[in-house]
């Protein structure tokens, strides 16, 4: 363990306490004996502060279940997984998701809004999870709609709202507890080109406020806005700091 | 995530949903309704039936025909009792107070135009006093009427009002089928026990009862249907009880079964309370299983409800909801339906329960004991039937439910 720790950090500009992500030689293996499919393969990954990076490669290459992984929806069956310095692969189901409450924030393609509540309330649920109390948890909402652009639609309800605009709503929700690490799992998958566009531009903004940014995408287009690419094949990252224009070179 | 903001979601959540949350309420609403209906009504029938045995007198014992055996027989036991008995029973058993024998027929009574199926009651002067009874106007029978098989007779309220409305009956003559009776008297209002309606007879000598109007004796004397007896006090209704059996079987000679039967006022109650309180259970235990099925049906949406809402389990889950505030969540929810359901339904039966009093004779009465036990049920059954769906929540794997939308 402490041989790996250290090969690690020194292939690292960054001591290990200051990585967000660090996936040490960690493996998914769904199913048994016969039906065993292995979805991670020893997969090693940092993810410093401040990275805006994504994640590509072909279904079924494990992008996503290293995705549910990153963000404690999952829990590796071999291996360690520092997040912001704290090895959750061990972690209880109550820690993990105290971990998802204030250290993860995600996007989801579908948006995933509950559709009885306003954008408000919808941002101030991760909040309420959190034990915040209703002044601040209203406060910190209505600041976070206004960073994504939304300060005139606070008490709309999602059905009241365009795509674009949901997806800005799922994006406060997913920044107002400050989270370590901002994870989006095909963010634009569902949006037309024009608010993909703004969407994305939201993600620059939020990096290069400092936030640590996590794209899962198929796109691209998408990839190429982002900082670095990472190329997952068969359970496996072939290429960890792909520069998104050699995209084309190195993939395709 | 404190209880306060689970509280206001859950309530948050089910009136989004009113449709399907009232739905769901009203199997239990009907459930506790029929429960404090029941046990209420149940609870009525009996203090009902009680007021009825009391109102038959105090200290009173009935000596029937037939034995006991004989009683729960559909046909009428051969009439062994005579007017000599009763006679016997007032001289030779000490702690009696009062005796009246009594003869009773139905017979077709008429005034002038007007008809009315009357009861005969013949009878003695002690009648008023063993039955707690009264007349209203004129006089009851004497015991110069006894002696002189005199055609006279004391009719009931309704009786009179039937035949003569607003006229005065005293000193009419009423026809039966071969004599006619000079009215002498109307009794008070009574009111009807065990359904033969008291006022509705018509009270006649029983000498007169039985040489003139039924026309039967026997070699032993005037036959009786049943003898009232009063006891002068509350402590010697048993030893009075006894000794007027010893004195019956002396008197008939009996060597094995008894010809006749003595109930006291204890025994009626004993026997109607059973019948009464079997009623309760029956009617609170029918009442009980649709609170069940209530209960069921409370499940049954919650399933369905966590179905449907399974990716909003998966993103509250992904936004940091513990399997513990998913659980609490449904649970929550569910324990709102039913104790809501139950107090609906509470009201609903208690309402019910004030109707029923202010239209029928029957007292029905709820006690707050029994409306916080049903309602408190209500809230458990919720309980019990909320953890399978509320489980099944909390358990859903996050990535599974984020994937269906």
């Amino acid at each position: 363990m402490t041989t790996s720790v250290s090969s690690i950090s020194e292939s690292s500009k960054f001591p290990d306490s200051q990585l967000i992500v660090r996936l040490e030689n960690v493996t998914k293996i769904y199913g048994q004996g016969d039906i065993e499919v292995r979805a991670l393969n020893g997969v090693n990954l940092t993810v410093e502060p401040g990275d805006y990076c994504s994640i590509m490669g072909a279904s079924g290459s494990g992008k996503s279940t290293a995705m549910n992984i990153i963000g404690c929806l999952d829990r590796p069956t071999s291996g360690s997984y520092y997040l912001d310095g704290v090895n959750v692969a061990r972690l209880s189901e109550s820690e993990l998701a105290k971990i998802r409450n204030l250290k993860i924030g995600f996007v989801f393609q579908q948006f995933h809004l509950l559709p009885q509540l306003s954008a408000l309330d919808n941002v101030m649920l991760p909040m309420l999870y959190a034990g915040i109390s209703k002044a601040e948890r209203k406060e910190r909402a209505t600041d976070a709609l206004i960073r994504v652009g939304l300060g005139n639609r606070l008490n709309n309800r999602p059905n009241q709202l365009s795509g674009g605009q949901q997806q800005r709503v799922a994006i406060a929700r997913a920044i107002v507890n400050r989270p370590v690490l901002l994870l989006a799992d095909e963010p634009t998958g569902a949006l037309d080109s024009q608010t993909t566009q703004e969407v994305l531009d939201i993600f620059t903004e939020l990096n290069a406020s400092g936030i640590t940014v996590v794209m899962v995408t198929h796109e691209p287009e998408v990839a190429r806005q982002t900082h670095r690419v990472v190329w997952f094949k068969d359970g496996q990252v072939v290429h960890s700091h792909l520069k998104p224009e050699d995209l084309h070179n190195a993939v395709f | 995530m404190n209880f306060i903001e689970q509280l206001k979601m859950a309530s948050a959540t089910l009136i989004a949903h009113k449709m399907r949350s009232s739905l769901t309420m009203l199997g239990i609403i009907i459930g506790n309704a029929s429960v404090i209906g029941m046990v209420g009504i149940g609870d009525g029938v009996q203090r009902y039936v009680s007021e009825q045995v009391n109102s038959l007198g105090p200290n009173i014992l009935f000596i029937l025909p037939g034995s006991p055996e004989a009683q729960s027989r559909p046909v009428y036991p051969p009439q062994t009792l005579v007017l000599a008995d009763a006679e016997a029973i007032e001289t030779q058993v000490p702690s009696v107070d009062e005796v009246a024998p009594s003869l009773t027929a139905s017979q077709l009574m008429s005034y002038r135009n007007k008809n009315a199926s009357a009861s005969l009651v013949g009878t003695m002067p002690e009648y008023l006093s063993v039955r707690n009874f009264d007349v209203a106007k004129g006089r009851f029978i004497s015991d110069l009427d006894i002696q002189r098989n005199e055609q006279v007779t004391a009719l009931g309220s309704e009786l009179a009002e039937q035949l003569f409305g607003n006229e005065n009956p005293i000193g009419q003559q009423v026809r039966l089928k071969d004599i006619s009776l000079r009215v002498i008297g109307v009794m008070k209002p009574k009111g009807s026990s065990f359904g033969s309606n008291e006022d509705l007879n018509a009270f006649v000598p029983i000498t007169t009862m039985a040489n003139r109007v039924v026309g039967r004796t026997s070699p032993y004397g005037i036959q009786v249907t049943f003898i009232s007896v009063s006891i002068e006090n509350q402590e010697d209704m048993k030893a009075a009880q006894f000794q007027i059996e010893n004195l019956l079987r002396l008197r008939h000679q009996i060597t094995d079964e008894d010809d006749f039967t003595v109930r006291n006022q204890k025994d009626i109650m004993d026997i109607l309370g059973k019948v009464t309180g079997a009623l309760t259970i029956l009617l609170a235990a029918t009442a009980a299983i649709s609170l069940f099925v209530g209960g069921i049906g409370i499940m049954n949406i919650m399933l369905v409800s966590v179905t449907e809402r399974t990716s909003e389990i998966g993103l509250r889950k992904a936004i940091g909801a513990s399997q513990g505030d998913i659980l609490l969540q449904f649970m929550i929810e569910a324990v709102i339906l039913s104790a809501a359901g139950g107090m609906v339904g509470t009201a609903i039966g208690v309402s019910g329960i004030w109707i029923l009093a202010a239209l029928t004779p029957l007292e029905a009465s709820i006690s707050p004991l029994t409306i916080a036990m049903t309602v408190s049920i209500s809230g458990g059954i919720g309980l019990c039937f909320g953890v399978l769906p509320a489980r099944r929540a909390a358990q859903l794997d996050p990535i599974v439910a984020l994937r269906s939308v």
